[in-house]
C-alpha cells in the first residue's frame, strides 16, 4: 500500500514537472527572447564569487528587460532590445574545472541553444569556454578573467571588460614610482605571492616584467597552491628575503590566510599591492577587522567610488536584492553586468541578432559604460577593453580609499603600512 | 566444460554490447544532442579508466590512489606532442603511455614492499609530488598549463571541432582496447596470478608464484592503459594542466567508479561509469545553475545510498537480483 502510494506521488511529481516543463518551454518559444548563458563557479573554492558574478548578470538582465527610466544607464529607460526582446539567463556552474566549462559551454550552445555566453571569472575556465564559441562563432563575454594571455588569441568574437594584469602591473610600478619621488619611500626590492594557477602564474610573470622594467630587484618568487590550509612557508620565504613592496595575487579565503598568517609572523613589508583579488572583497573588512587596513590593490569599483561612477548606485539597490547576504558591487562582479549591458548596445545598434554582425558592432564602436571607471568600453583586436582603468586604493579604518592616480585620489597613502604592533 | 559455456555466453554478450555501442551514433537521440554525445564518450572514458585501474586494484587487490599521476602522463606526453612539439599526437601518446608504465614501474617497486593500507598511503602522496612538481616545472606549461591551438580536424590529429562522432568512435577504440585487454586476461594465466596474489600473497608465493613481478607487471600494464586514456582526455578537452589530471580528485574517480560498479569484476567499472557519469553530468546540468551545489549534494546522496544497500556495488545488486531470480524458479519447480 506504502509502495503504491509511493509511486502514485512519484508519478505526480514527475507529471508536474513535464507539465511545467512545456507550458514554460512553450512560453519561451512564444517570447521574443534572446538566451545568453552564464558560466560562473557556483560551487567549489571560489563559489562566494561566482555567485555575485552571476547576481550581477542578473542585475544587468533586469535593468535591460524592464524599463528603468531612473537608472542612468543606456536602454534603461526603454523595455529590452530590438523592439521587445528581452534577455533569458540560463545559468551553469563549471565549478572551477576548465574541463568542465568546456563541455557546459558546449552544453549551452547545443542544447539550451544560447545566443552568447557571459563568464568565467576563472581565467583556466574562460580559455576553453571562449575557444568554444569561437568555433561556434558565437560571441563570448568575459567580465573579469584578468589573464593576458586570453585576448593575445586574436579571437573575433571574444570581449574582456576588466584590465589585464599586464595594466595593474604597470600601475604598481608606476605608483612605487611615485612614492619613492614623492614619499620617499626608498622602495627598491619587489616580492611576488600568487596561487599557483593560470591566473596566478600570468599575475606574476607580469608584475616581474613590469618591475625589472622599472628598475627594481624581484628578490622573492613565492607559489602556493589555491585553497591552502596553511602559508607559514610561503610568507617566511617573504620574510627572510624582506623586499620592499609585495604585489599579491591570492584569491578568496587564500587573502586572509596570507594576511594572518604575516601578522603571526609579525612581518609587512613597506607596501602591499593586490591584483583583482580577495583583497577587492568588501567581506575581508568583517573578516580582518584592523588587520585588513594599509594594504592596497589596484580597484575597478568600490562603494567609496560613488562620486566618480554616479550612476551605480542606483542599479546597486537592484543587485543588493539579488545577493545573500546583500552586499555592494565588487570590482569583479560589476564588471560581468558591464558585459551584458555593453552587450545589450551592441545588439540594438547593429539591428541584428547575427553574431558575426554584433561581435564586428562590437569591435568598431566605442560604448557609453556609466558603470566603467571612466565612463566608455572599445575593444581592440583580440577583444581587450582599451578603455578599462582601474585606481590603486587602499583600505583605512575599513574603507577603499582612492590613492593613485592622484588626480583621481580623495587620501594620502600610509606608506610604510603600520606595523601590527602599532594598530 | 559448463565454464565453457558460461564463458562463451559471456563472450557473446561482449560482443552484442560493443554491436550496441558502434551503432549509437546512427540512432536520432545520439545525432541530435551534442549532450548525450557527451555524456556516452564520458562513460566510455571514464569506465576505461575504471577498468585500467581495476587490473591492480580489483584483481590484483592493490589499492592505488595515484593512477592520477599515469593518466597525467598520458595526457602531457600528447599535450607536449602537440602544443610543445607541433606534431600530431600519436607519437605523444605512445611515448607518453610508455613513460607512464616506466614510471609506474619506479614508483611502485619501493612501494610494494608496503602492505595494505600503507601502499594506500604512499600512493596519495605520490599524486601530490607529482603535482607539485607538473606545476612548478616550466617546459611543460607550469601552472598555466598547454592550450591546443587550432588545427586540421580529423583522425591525423585526433581532434574534431563540430561533431563529436570522431571522438566517441576513438573513444569506443580505447574502450575496446582496455575491456578486451582485461577479458584476454581473466582467462590467461597472467589473470589467475594477479587473483592468486590478491587472496593471499603469500599463499601465491608459496605455490610459485613471484607476486613482486605479478604486481608490477600489473602495475606497469594499469599504468599504460590509464595514460591512453589521459591522452585521450587531453585531446577532447584542447587542453592540460596539473590540477585538470594530476589530482586526488581525479584519482578518486578511478577508484570509485570501480567500487561502485564492483571491484574485481569485468563489467563492474562499466556499471559504475554508467551510473556516476549521467548522475554527475545531468545532476550538473540541470541543477547545476541553481548554485548552492544541489547537484553535488545530490549526487553524494546516490553514492552513499547505492554503497549502503549493497556495498559490493551494481554488480552486488545484480547478483542478488539474479539469485532471487533463481531461487523463485527453483520454488516455482
Amino acid at each position: 500500500m506504502k509502495k503504491s502510494l509511493f509511486s502514485k506521488g512519484l508519478l505526480l511529481v514527475l507529471t508536474a514537472f513535464l507539465v511545467v516543463g512545456a507550458i514554460s518551454g512553450a512560453a519561451v518559444a512564444e517570447e521574443k527572447v534572446i538566451k545568453i548563458g552564464t558560466l560562473f563557479p557556483l560551487t567549489g573554492p571560489v563559489a562566494l564569487a561566482g555567485q555575485r558574478c552571476r547576481a550581477a548578470v542578473e542585475t544587468a538582465a533586469e535593468v535591460i528587460n524592464n524599463a528603468h527610466p531612473e537608472l542612468q544607464v543606456p536602454l534603461a529607460a526603454q523595455e529590452g532590445v530590438l523592439d521587445g526582446y528581452k534577455f533569458v539567463l540560463v545559468h551553469a556552474d563549471h565549478q572551477g574545472k576548465p574541463d568542465v566549462a568546456k563541455s557546459e559551454a558546449e552544453r549551452l550552445f547545443d542544447q539550451e541553444k544560447v545566443w552568447g555566453i557571459i563568464g568565467c571569472y576563472n581565467s583556466a575556465a574562460t580559455k576553453p569556454a571562449s575557444f568554444v564559441a569561437e568555433l561556434k562563432q558565437r560571441v563570448f563575454m568575459c567580465g573579469c578573467s584578468s589573464s593576458g594571455a586570453l585576448t593575445e588569441r586574436d579571437f573575433k568574437y571574444f570581449f574582456r571588460m576588466a584590465p589585464t594584469d599586464k595594466t595593474e602591473s604597470l600601475e604598481f610600478v608606476e605608483f612605487i614610482e611615485w612614492a619613492n619621488e614623492h614619499k620617499g619611500s626608498d622602495i627598491k626590492t619587489v616580492g611576488l605571492i600568487y596561487e599557483n594557477t593560470e591566473f596566478g602564474k600570468h599575475a606574476a610573470e607580469e608584475g616581474r616584467m613590469a618591475a625589472e622594467a622599472g628598475g627594481f630587484k624581484v628578490v622573492a618568487d613565492v607559489a602556493f597552491n589555491p585553497g591552502a590550509t596553511n602559508l607559514n612557508s610561503e610568507v617566511q620565504t617573504l620574510k627572510a628575503a624582506n623586499p620592499d613592496a609585495v604585489f599579491g595575487a591570492c584569491l578568496g579565503g587564500d587573502y586572509t590566510l596570507w594576511v594572518r598568517t604575516m601578522k603571526q609572523m609579525d612581518w609587512l613589508p613597506k607596501v602591499a599591492l593586490n591584483y583583482c583579488t580577495g583583497y577587492q572583497d568588501p567581506i575581508i573588512v568583517g573578516q580582518l577587522g584592523d588587520d585588513a587596513n594599509y594594504f592596497m590593490g589596484g580597484t575597478g569599483y568600490a562603494p567609496e567610488f560613488a562620486e566618480l561612477m554616479p550612476a551605480v548606485a542606483a542599479v546597486e539597490e537592484i543587485y543588493k536584492t539579488k545577493t545573500d547576504p546583500s552586499v555592494p558591487f565588487d570590482s569583479d562582479s560589476i564588471q560581468e553586468a558591464v558585459a551584458l549591458l555593453v552587450l545589450a548596445q551592441a545588439i540594438e545598434k547593429s539591428g541584428s541578432l547575427d553574431p558575426t554582425v554584433v561581435a564586428e558592432t562590437l569591435h568598431a564602436n566605442e560604448w557609453e559604460s556609466p558603470l566603467s571607471m571612466g565612463g566608455k568600453v572599445a575593444f581592440a583586436p583580440g577583444g581587450q577593453n582599451i578603455k578599462a582603468m582601474s585606481m590603486l586604493t587602499q583600505l583605512q579604518g575599513g574603507e577603499y580609499k582612492r590613492i593613485y592616480p592622484v588626480d583621481l585620489a580623495d587620501t594620502e597613502p600610509v606608506i610604510p603600512m603600520v606595523p601590527w604592533k602599532d594598530r | 566444460m559448463n565454464t565453457t559455456r558460461k564463458m562463451s555466453r559471456k563472450d557473446l554478450f561482449w560482443l552484442g554490447l560493443l554491436a550496441f555501442f558502434a551503432v549509437i551514433p546512427l540512432t536520432p537521440w545520439f545525432s541530435h544532442s551534442s549532450f548525450a554525445q557527451h555524456v556516452m564518450i564520458q562513460v566510455l572514458l571514464y569506465s576505461s579508466m575504471a577498468q585500467a585501474w581495476n587490473i591492480l586494484g580489483g584483481y590484483c587487490g592493490q589499492t592505488s590512489f595515484g593512477h592520477s599521476v599515469f593518466f597525467g602522463i598520458g595526457a602531457y606526453g600528447t599535450g607536449m606532442a602537440v602544443v610543445k612539439f607541433g606534431l600530431i599526437p600519436w607519437p605523444g601518446i605512445l611515448a607518453g603511455a610508455v613513460i607512464a608504465a616506466m614510471v609506474a614501474v619506479a614508483i611502485s617497486y619501493p612501494c610494494f614492499k608496503l602492505k595494505g593500507h600503507y601502499f594506500a598511503i604512499a600512493t596519495f602522496a605520490i599524486v601530490e609530488i607529482f603535482n607539485r612538481l607538473f606545476m612548478v616545472w616550466y617546459w611543460v606549461g607550469g601552472a598555466i598549463g598547454l592550450d591546443y591551438g587550432f588545427t586540421e580536424p580529423g583522425w591525423k590529429n585526433f581532434v574534431w571541432y563540430q561533431s563529436k562522432v570522431g571522438y566517441f568512435y576513438g573513444v569506443l577504440l580505447l574502450f575496446v582496447l582496455v575491456f578486451g585487454i582485461v577479458r584476454w586476461i581473466e582467462k590467461h594465466r597472467f589473470g589467475f596470478y594477479l587473483r592468486a596474489v590478491r587472496e593471499g600473497q603469500e599463499t601465491a608465493e608459496s605455490l610459485g608464484v613471484n607476486s613482486t613481478r605479478v604486481k608490477l607487471s600489473a602495475m606497469a600494464l594499469s599504468a599504460f592503459l590509464a595514460a591512453l586514456c589521459g591522452a585521450f582526455f587531453a585531446q577532447y578537452n584542447y587542453r592540460v594542466d596539473p590540477p585538470m589530471v594530476m589530482s586526488l580528485d581525479m584519482s578518486m574517480k578511478f577508484v570509485l567508479i570501480t567500487i561502485l560498479g564492483g571491484l574485481g569484476t569485468f563489467y563492474g567499472p562499466l556499471l559504475g561509469a554508467a551510473l556516476l557519469i549521467p548522475l554527475q553530468e545531468y545532476t550538473r546540468a540541470y541543477l547545476g545553475g541553481i548554485g548552492g551545489g544541489v547537484d553535488l549534494i545530490i549526487f553524494g546522496l546516490l553514492i552513499v545510498v547505492v554503497v549502503v544497500y549493497q556495498p559490493r556495488g551494481i554488480m552486488g545488486i545484480l547478483d542478488r537480483i539474479v539469485n532471487r531470480i533463481r531461487r523463485s524458479e527453483g520454488g516455482g519447480k
